[in-house]
């Protein structure tokens, strides 16, 4: 009987084998609601409380930036008015 | 036996719990988690008997089966009940346990057989403690490569042909038979070279 025929019939005593109980249900049913739960929400009320402030602050600066915007000049105006004024001939 | 080998045996025994089972997939499909607890229950020592085949620690042999039935939960909507759910899941368990025998890293060296050792001379072949040559078994499996000793686990423990096992893992049926061939040629070789031949002399 060669080497191999000892270890087909080692399997085949093998197979009798028992393997250990298990009970993995408790964890398994675990695992599947750790995967499948939702995000927990994020609260929106701090958020929205910030975002309006800032949105009212960014008025007040876009209602005085567009009146300084308007109020602007040519600073080189200056120079050139008394040329503009002078009658040339 | 799990894998579906039997089942042309079996089938007529087998009706209510495929029919437990086919109501439970139903329910678990719908959310019902409690239907899936069952067919946990149902099949978990099913599948620890395929993955005490991949490993003989018992804490990684619950991790494996708890991943088993946690890839099941989520394929379940693509189980088609044209098969039986414990062939299914033991295709899940093969190839949950074969890549865990990737990940794990594998020695080149070849280390010397003790474990032929813990089976003391029985009178007959009958009286050899099955647990002793399972741990044999398994020490002798563990020096081939991972397709190679999944072919041949699958072969000899399961019974499952060349074909059955090109199925299940999706490999081309030539190969498995080339792959099968040699894998049994190496474990003879190994065989050899441990001295196994007159560790095991007694056997007749």
């Amino acid at each position: 009987m060669d080497a191999l025929n000892r270890i087909e019939k080692l399997i085949a005593r093998a197979r009798g084998e028992r393997p250990p109980s298990i009970d993995v249900a408790d964890r398994v049913l675990w695992r599947i609601r750790v995967a499948t739960a939702s995000p927990a929400p994020v609260p929106i009320a701090p958020w929205g409380v910030l975002a309006g402030l800032s949105a009212v602050a960014a008025s007040i600066i876009l209602f005085l930036a567009i009146n300084a915007w308007m109020a602007l000049s040519n600073p080189m105006m200056e120079l050139y008015r008394p040329v503009m004024v002078a009658s040339l001939w | 036996m799990l894998g579906g080998i039997d089942l042309a045996a079996g089938r007529e025994y087998n009706r209510p719990v495929e029919e437990q089972d086919r109501l439970d997939i139903q329910a678990s499909c719908d959310g019902d988690q409690e239907a899936f607890r069952r067919l946990v229950e149902r099949h978990q020592q099913q599948v620890a008997g395929l993955l005490w085949r991949f490993t003989r620690d018992r804490n990684t042999l619950e991790e494996l089966a708890q991943e088993v039935f946690v890839q099941a939960y989520f394929s379940l909507p693509s189980f088609r009940h044209e098969g039986s759910f414990a062939g299914w899941l033991s295709r899940i368990a093969t190839r949950v346990g074969y890549r865990f025998w990737k990940k794990q890293a594998r020695s080149n060296v070849e280390y010397a057989i003790q474990e032929a050792d813990l089976i003391e001379q029985p009178e007959a072949i009958e009286d050899i403690d099955p647990a002793a040559a399972g741990k044999v078994v398994h020490w002798l499996l563990d020096q081939l490569r991972e397709a190679d000793r999944l072919v041949l686990t699958l072969m000899y423990f399961e019974g499952q042909s060349t074909e059955q096992i090109a199925q299940r893992m999706g490999w081309n049926r030539a190969m498995v038979k080339m792959r099968a061939y040699r894998a049994r040629k190496k474990l003879r070789d190994l065989a050899e070279r441990q001295g196994l031949r007159e560790k095991l002399g007694w056997m007749r």
